[in-house]
């Protein structure tokens, strides 16, 4: 018989593990989805309890959390796209500059690595090539 | 013109240099300053024509007393208080009108040669205007707002013109001293016009005023108390005892701002504050009286110091204030004898004295501008065949300030001395402290005389001697500057006889001025002064016989020690006094001692406190700055930093809540 404490020890078991992993893991996308895997540690436990007091209110909160995660998900996504745009780095310790004043910056001495060779993904070109008259560039 | 209201052509005479004074600082801009003389010129001729006919105007009309006032535009209300912007011509502005634009026009003339090809030519002309504006409102103003306008627009002209050298230290610091101490005056002045409005049930016009002040009698000695206030401003701006040190500092502006300063603009309004306001002094004899003195303290103080100095300019400026002393002295007679008298004596000399003392200080520029800017009556002497028309003005200027009989100076200065004689003998409760005004009088008159025959014989009179600075090539001014020169003398010796001792003409106009006419009355109510009923000036033989006597004996005198002209001996015996008087009585020295090195302290002192609070304040505030010290490093940027330091901080919250739960 599954009974509430099973579902509260898998709860915190994953809001466990998404903390940890938040706390030592550096690529951005990792460190958001263990932020992911926490929320679901807590749905799981809202779920639980609603169960065990038989009535909706869990399940509410958890499709309200589902909903805020999705959102979260999106916005945080871009601003990583538009992050690594600029560093080429997906590294959280690369943005200090929210830092106090007169602070100097942590210094990493074991960066992430950088792509700085390679491009953003780009599509294989499909089709034939247009053909274009040879000309001379004029400068 | 001749169809012109006489308030329309005030309002003219008034817009004439304000628009003068603007197009002259728009031609500065425009880079056509050397032609910024010519609209100042114009307006202030036309201005004084407009004057001269607006006079002319008001001495056809009939009746006891004559005024004119415009239509008033309200300028601020408030409460049962209503001031409006108003102005009123009676015989007593309409002299001071044409007096200021008359004597202003020449002034302008010669300066328009003595300041030629200097930088500030259109500053200059534009402030001059601006001057004469100022001095306009405040003789027209019909009430005490409108005239405290024009006072401090006065003022401020006054401090940029004795200013105009402001590179030159000197004049920054007499142009700075000018403002301060007449503004010390104001400051009273200021008080007496509030309490005024209060005693006067908040009429603003000031016959309005003046009505309501003398039916209903006030108890509590506020009326002389507010008197005297106005007295202060009066004694600020007329450089009495004790500020008048500001007037001989003042020197250090171009020689006709002096001219203008002390012959039409500035040092008259005092005068003409108190001639005004003689309905409300006459209710008020203890002023009265003090007036006086101080007039009369004031004139032998000043004759004093004029006698030793060696700046033919100084000279002249200390009998500026020697004279205005003569003016107050007359002033403060009114109540013991028929205030019309003693306001006609003192606006007379005030009338005549514009034109001598104009032409003494036109003619000490032209001396000034043939010696290379020399006016240390030490380093030149023997001007009279270098310069023979400045020479004879100026020995028309100084015989009329010495009051040789016949000369203008003579006619006013006899009325002065026969008013205070009048008050001394009217029996009144102060008439003793009269005579003593009166004696002081005789003996400043013969100083007078001595100090500027001294000054014309140590310019013009023994070998002739030439300052290095002239470059040798003194010569006479030109002609637009020895003619303003001329009809100021012609003025200078004759104005007086033809206005008043034949025809009395001048009294009789400036004794229809509503106000004085209204001091009258009061002072003929019981109660009021006791005087002898004649309101005419009459001559009194024996007045004008002692007075010549003692102008003659001081010419003599001064003949005799500095006939030869120079270089200057001083007297045996009198070296004492010289010295004393060469040092200004070391007034300057006690002032500073006594008000500016005190206030100085007080300044350092507070200033001290202010530190000591300052550090307090400091070191409060530097609390939490350390504290933020200390935990700025918190914020490094770092997100798993602060995803840590959550976590610790649940870790805490969890543990405080489990163990509450356990316990």
């Amino acid at each position: 018989m599954i009974s509430l404490p099973h579902f509260l020890i898998v709860g915190a078991v994953l809001f466990g593990l998404g903390l940890v992993g938040f706390l030592t893991r550096r690529n951005l996308i990792t460190m958001f989805l263990c932020a992911e895997m926490m929320l679901q540690g807590v749905v799981l436990n809202f779920l639980a309890f609603g169960k065990y007091h038989g009535h909706l209110g869990g399940q509410i909160a958890a499709l309200f959390i589902i909903t805020v995660a999705a959102c979260e998900a999106g916005l945080a996504l871009a601003m990583f796209l538009a992050i690594y745009r600029r560093t080429k780095s997906l590294d959280s310790g690369v943005w200090q500059e929210l830092r106090e004043d007169r602070i100097p910056a942590t210094v990493d001495t074991d960066p992430l690595p950088t792509f700085l060779e390679d491009p953003d993904p780009v599509l294989t070109p499909a089709g034939a090539r247009p053909i274009r008259a040879e000309e001379e560039v004029r400068v | 013109m001749s169809d012109l209201d006489p308030a329309e052509s005030a309002l003219i005479a008034l817009g004439l240099p304000l628009i003068a004074s603007i197009v002259a600082a728009l031609l500065g801009t425009a880079k056509l300053g050397k032609y910024a003389h010519w609209p100042v010129i114009v307006a202030f001729a036309a201005a004084a024509a407009v004057a001269a006919g607006a006079m002319l105007k008001l001495s056809g009309m009939t009746g006891e007393s004559i005024s004119a006032s415009s239509a008033s535009l309200t300028w601020f209300q408030a409460g049962s208080l209503s001031v409006t912007y108003s102005i009123a011509l009676d015989p007593l502005s309409a002299i001071m009108l044409l007096t200021v634009t008359f004597v202003g026009t020449f002034i302008a003339i010669f300066s328009a040669s003595y300041m030629h090809g200097d930088e500030g030519f259109a500053r200059y002309f534009s402030i001059m205007a601006l001057f004469v504006f100022a001095m306009l409102l405040l003789v027209t103003a019909d009430n005490f707002l409108v005239l405290v306008a024009g006072w401090e627009g006065v003022g401020l002209c006054s401090y940029l013109l004795v200013g105009y050298y402001h590179a030159k230290p000197a004049a920054a610091a007499a142009a700075r001293k000018a403002f301060l101490v007449t503004r010390l005056g104001d400051v009273g002045m200021i008080l007496g016009i509030f309490l005024l409005w209060q005693l006067g049930g908040y009429r603003t016009d000031f016959n309005g005023m003046f009505e309501h002040i003398a039916t209903h009698p006030d108890t509590h000695g506020q009326l002389t108390l507010a008197c005297l206030l106005l007295f202060c401003g009066a004694v600020g701006k007329s450089a009495q005892m004790p500020l008048y040190v500001w007037l001989p500092d003042a020197m250090e502006g171009p020689t006709p701002v002096s001219a203008l300063i002390h012959a039409a603009t500035m040092v008259t309004a005092g005068v003409y504050l108190l001639a005004r306001c003689a309905p409300l002094f006459v209710l008020a004899p203890d002023v009265q009286l003090i007036v006086s003195v101080i007039g009369g303290s004031t004139a032998f103080l000043a004759a004093f110091l004029a006698m030793a100095q060696n700046d033919l300019k100084r000279v002249l400026a200390y009998s500026t204030v020697s004279q205005l002393g003569f003016m107050f002295m007359a002033l403060g007679t009114g109540g013991l004898i028929a205030p019309s008298l003693a306001v006609t004596a003192a606006v007379f000399h005030l009338f005549t004295h514009a034109f001598f003392k104009a032409l003494l200080f036109l003619g000490s520029g032209s001396v000034m501008h043939a010696m290379g800017n020399v006016i240390d009556m030490r380093k030149f002497g023997g001007l009279r065949k270098v310069m023979p028309t400045t020479h004879l003005t100026f020995l028309a200027g100084s015989a009329a300030l010495a009051g040789v009989p016949l000369l203008s100076g003579f006619w006013s200065k006899d009325q002065i001395l026969d008013s205070i004689l009048e008050a001394a003998a009217s029996g009144g409760t102060y008439a003793g402290g009269y005579l003593i005004v009166l004696m002081v009088a005789m003996g400043t008159a013969g100083l007078t005389a001595f100090y500027t025959f001294r000054a014309y014989f140590l310019t013009f009179w023994g070998t002739e001697r030439v300052p290095e600075e002239a470059h040798g090539h003194a010569h006479e001014s030109p002609a637009m500057m020895t003619i303003p020169l001329i009809v100021l003398a012609v003025g200078a010796v004759a104005i007086g006889f033809a206005v008043e001792p034949l025809t009395h003409a001048f009294s009789d106009f400036l004794g229809r001025t509503p106000a004085l006419v209204m001091a009258n009355e009061i002072a003929k109510a019981p109660g009021g002064g006791h005087f002898d009923a004649h309101e005419h000036p009459h001559f009194n033989w024996a007045v004008a016989g002692i007075s010549s006597a003692v102008a003659l004996l001081g010419v003599f005198l001064a003949f005799r020690v500095y006939g030869n002209g120079g270089p200057e001996q001083v007297p045996d015996g009198l070296h004492g006094v010289y010295t004393l008087s060469r040092n200004k009585l070391y007034v300057d020295e006690i002032y500073y001692a006594a008000i500016v090195k005190p206030a100085e302290l007080l300044a350092t002192a507070g200033r001290q406190i202010d530190q000591f609070f300052a550090v307090l304040v400091r070191l409060v505030g530097s609390v939490p700055e350390f504290i933020g010290a200390a935990v700025r490093p918190m914020q490094n940027g770092l997100v798993q930093f602060y995803g840590l330091g959550m976590v610790l901080g649940l870790g805490v919250v969890l543990a405080v809540v489990i163990l509450r739960s356990t316990r």
